[in-house]
């Protein structure tokens, strides 16, 4: 079991690298949090292949069939690292990680059991074999290629939202 | 107490009035200062330029002048660093020469070192007058650890007003033979390092090491001297 | 390539950045930024010694057994579906890779940002075999544009202000001139993604590779790497040997280390870690991974007293802290590598013949040494290289006699004095010919020196 502390933590690292962050605990918060991130209009990938994405897909009136072509991709991720506010996507599964890279908006559900302490035991899960892709996501995409200036949104996502469910 | 006083080849050179302030303070402090004759440079211009066997030879030199259990001191980081880290490196191959290396590296230390831990000169109500501000030298710092004390003994002086200086502890280009191979860099640098040292309104800029004197007083000497550049020694040593 | 420029001639590349007040008002900017983000980013790290420790130790431990851990990656890599291959030096992979574009038919190319492809100039070469290469880093994308080389391993366009990237995209991409970093990089995103989509190879480095799973761990900050690594069917990796380390379970010791020490981040906003091909039943991967593992000179500084430089794990730390590389730039280097890291692995890589100046760019102050996350020891390697020049007969014959007389006078207090008479007696001889540069800077012998004062 997490407890509230190791959320509390992850979100705490995930605010830092300036992701948006929420914490929902049932399908109705879910619906909700997400009705006010994503826009109605916009095409949304969503994979629907877990219990969590079946139920944020209800909240998604505008769905693209690939995330090529989607403004924002909903899904949800392997897990989460505390330490570094990090999100963890695995391509176990037949999970497509490119999903959460290529469009401009990624939103991700992060199961409350599934927050890693640290990047130790975020590994330790792998130990038996690692999946072809595993990848940490901390922040959106940015670069400080220009003068050393911040900017947000290069070839990755310009905007991650995080939703603990 | 007993000490050897290592002059070092800068300070016997161009700066003999470092060594004057460097016995004077020894006088102070009730210290009997050896000179041990014959004591020439320790040897690092050939060893920091890649010449390991002529250092060799300067080495061995300096291990057969300062013979003897008594702590050497010296108004040098960089000198009394050479004799701690890279002496015993230099006779690698030669137990006798090294067992030697080795005692002269355990008794060896840098002035504002021995002032502090072995006289606690801090605690004597030294007296000095002015606005003043200090260079950390590179391998008095990141070498012999030798950080704080030359900043204890300027606070603690009556009459003194001490300043930070930004960056104090970046280098200012002097690196023994790298300010004769690069000069171009080398004066880069130390003009960087007095654009510091002016920003910080001193009177006068200190250290303890006469190479990275010279480097800064030629740059100051450049603008005109709006800052007077002085060893550390002389800048305890001048109430006395 | 415009304006080559060799490690040779550190001493002229230098004195002309020297002049080039943009250029030094960059590096000193990028330098400081990255040094204080640098201490911002340790500070809340309460055991930064040990994690260090940890590091280099690691780091050792894969040197001492470089070659089972090799064998153990290939292996490995090979099970999870990659194709490994071994480039004995920079010929070699030129040719490896270009075969493998070649025999694809693959014209275009997306690449993310590869020192080691730097090493061996795979651009030029590829190009010049009719390949449309396309680097994506945004910095690299810029210096490209120009048709320059990096100047920091970092942040390679850092010598670029924004002024020159605005009117370089408007020039060349026929964009409306902006200066704004958040517009041009909107820009790039633009450009580049189309490529990306339609790309037939995605060429890559990597920062790590993981021996016990045959992994390739890759940090970016812009997502380049994941597209060049995930988006094209075809994915060509190109690393030298030493960047093993022993499995998956230490990567986190690099993940807490190498980005602080980089950018002073707590992490990249991607690390990827990529296990051989897409597999059946699988939507992320490339369909084909081709590994190249480059030697480039590596074994032979394997077995050297220099070995410690192959620790190095590209953070740039030492460059940002070093005085000189901050007052000179990257390009002075005349090679790959800039910096501290730079001048060992540049005279080991190139031989002394072709750089045994960068071996006196270091003014042996040790703030390189302060801040490595692996412990090089890198005075005591610049201190070893200047050694190995002197023996190898690189050093001018003026100098090594000199240091002969000297090594003697510093034995014989008579000659010493002697020395100091004669410089005090013709001070104004030894100042116009003892070159204005260094006696023109020295103050005047003392007229008695000090061990004929002490009583």
């Amino acid at each position: 079991m997490t407890s509230p502390d190791l959320v509390r933590r992850f979100l705490a690292n995930a605010g830092n690298s300036a992701a948006g962050t929420h914490v929902v605990s049932d399908v109705t918060g879910l619906r909700r949090i997400l009705s006010e991130i994503v826009p109605g209009i916009d095409p949304v990938f969503c994979p629907e292949s877990t219990d969590k994405e079946k139920a944020a897909a209800g909240a998604l009136p505008c769905r693209a069939a690939d995330y090529a072509g989607a403004t924002a991709t909903v899904e949800e991720v392997y897990g989460a690292i505390a330490e570094t506010g990090s999100l963890v996507c695995a391509s176990s599964g037949g999970r497509a990680v490119q999903a959460g890279l290529l469009p401009a908006h990624h939103v991700a559900i992060v199961s409350r059991e599934r927050i890693f302490a640290t990047l130790d035991d975020c590994f330790a899960s792998f130990a038996e074999g690692p999946p072809t892709n595993i990848t940490l996501v901390t922040g959106p995409s940015r670069t400080a290629d220009i003068e050393l200036t911040l900017a947000i949104g290069v070839h990755g996502p310009e905007k991650l939202d995080i939703i603990v469910f | 107490m007993r000490v050897q006083l290592f002059g070092t080849c800068l300070v016997d050179s161009f700066f003999p009035e470092v060594g004057e302030a460097t016995l004077k303070l020894f006088q102070r402090f009730g210290v009997t200062a050896v000179f041990p004759r014959g004591q020439t440079c320790c040897g690092q211009p050939a060893f920091n330029a890649g010449y390991a066997d002529d250092a060799r030879t300067a080495a061995a030199h300096f291990l057969s002048v300062f013979d003897g259990d008594a702590p050497i001191v010296t108004p040098s980081g960089s000198c009394a660093a050479m004799v701690k880290h890279r002496y015993p490196d230099l006779f690698q191959t030669d137990p006798v020469m090294h067992a030697k290396a080795e005692r002269a590296a355990g008794r060896i230390y840098e002035l504002s070192q021995f002032l502090v831990h072995a006289l606690r000169a801090h605690e004597s109500g030294l007296a000095g007058k002015g606005t003043i501000t200090y260079h950390s030298s590179c391998h008095l710092a990141r070498d012999l650890g030798v950080r704080d004390e030359p900043l204890i003994l300027l606070r603690s002086m009556k009459g003194v007003r001490f300043v930070p200086m930004p960056d104090a502890t970046r280098c200012c280009g002097f690196g023994g033979t790298f300010m004769a191979k690069l000069p171009e860099i080398s004066c880069a640098l130390a003009e960087e390092k007095a654009d510091s040292i002016v920003a910080t309104g001193a009177d006068a800029v200190t250290g303890c090491d006469a190479g990275c004197l010279m480097n800064i007083g030629d740059a100051m000497k450049k603008r005109g001297n709006p800052v007077q550049v002085r060893h550390i020694a002389q800048v305890l040593a001048e109430g006395l | 390539m415009s304006d080559v420029q060799t490690s040779l001639a550190f001493r002229a590349n230098a004195t002309r950045a020297l002049g080039d007040a943009s250029l030094r008002s960059a590096m000193r900017q990028a330098a400081d930024t990255f040094g204080t983000r640098r201490a911002d980013a340790f500070a809340p790290v309460a055991d930064l010694e040990a994690l260090r420790d940890k590091a280099s130790a690691l780091r050792l431990q894969v040197l001492d057994r470089l070659q089972e851990y090799e064998e153990m990656f290939a292996s490995r890599a090979a099970k999870a579906g990659a194709t490994v291959h071994r480039a004995k030096d920079a010929a070699a992979a030129r040719e490896i890779i270009a075969q493998i574009l070649t025999d694809r038919g693959a014209k275009t190319v997306v690449k993310a940002k590869s020192m080691v492809s730097e090493e061996i100039h795979l651009n030029a070469y590829l190009e010049k075999a009719g390949m449309d290469v396309l680097e994506t880093d945004l910095g690299e994308y810029i210096i490209q544009l120009v048709g320059e080389t990096p100047s920091h391993i970092i942040v390679p366009a850092i010598h670029k202000n924004r002024q020159q990237v605005g009117k370089l995209f408007a020039e060349k991409l026929g964009v409306d001139y902006t200066e704004d970093p958040q517009m041009l990089t909107k820009i790039a995103r633009r450009s580049i993604r189309e490529k990306f989509l339609n790309a037939d190879a995605g060429l890559s480095g990597a920062n790590f590779a993981a021996a016990a799973s045959g992994s390739l761990v890759l940090f970016t900050n812009e997502g380049n790497g994941r597209m060049v690594t995930t988006v094209p069917p075809l994915h060509i990796a190109i690393l030298s040997l030493e960047k093993m380390i022993p499995s998956l379970a230490d990567l986190p010791t690099f993940i807490r280390l190498l980005p602080r020490s980089a950018t002073g981040q707590s992490i990249t906003s991607y690390v990827s870690v990529i296990t051989g091909t897409r597999k059946p039943g699988e939507a992320t991967g490339a369909k084909e991974l081709h590994i190249v593992l480059l030697d480039n000179g590596r074994t032979e500084i394997l077995s050297g007293s220099c070995r410690e430089i192959l620790k190095c794990i590209r953070c740039g730390a030492c460059m940002n802290v070093c005085p000189v590389y901050r007052t000179v730039g990257g390009h002075s280097y005349g090679w790959t590598y800039p910096g501290p890291m730079g001048i060992v692995l540049t005279t080991l890589l190139t031989g002394m013949a072709k750089s045994h100046p960068l071996v006196d760019a270091s003014t042996l102050c040790g703030a390189c040494v302060e801040v490595c996350p692996v412990r090089i020891p890198l005075v005591d390697l610049f201190l070893k290289l200047r050694e190995r020049r002197v023996r190898e007969g690189f050093s001018k014959p003026m100098e090594k006699r000199g240091m002969r007389v000297f090594g003697k006078a510093a034995a014989s207090p008579s000659l010493f004095s002697a020395g100091q008479f004669l410089s005090r007696t013709f001070w104004p001889l030894v100042r116009a010919f003892g070159g204005k540069d260094v006696a023109g800077r020295l103050p005047r012998p003392a007229n008695i020196p000090f061990h004929r004062r002490v009583p």
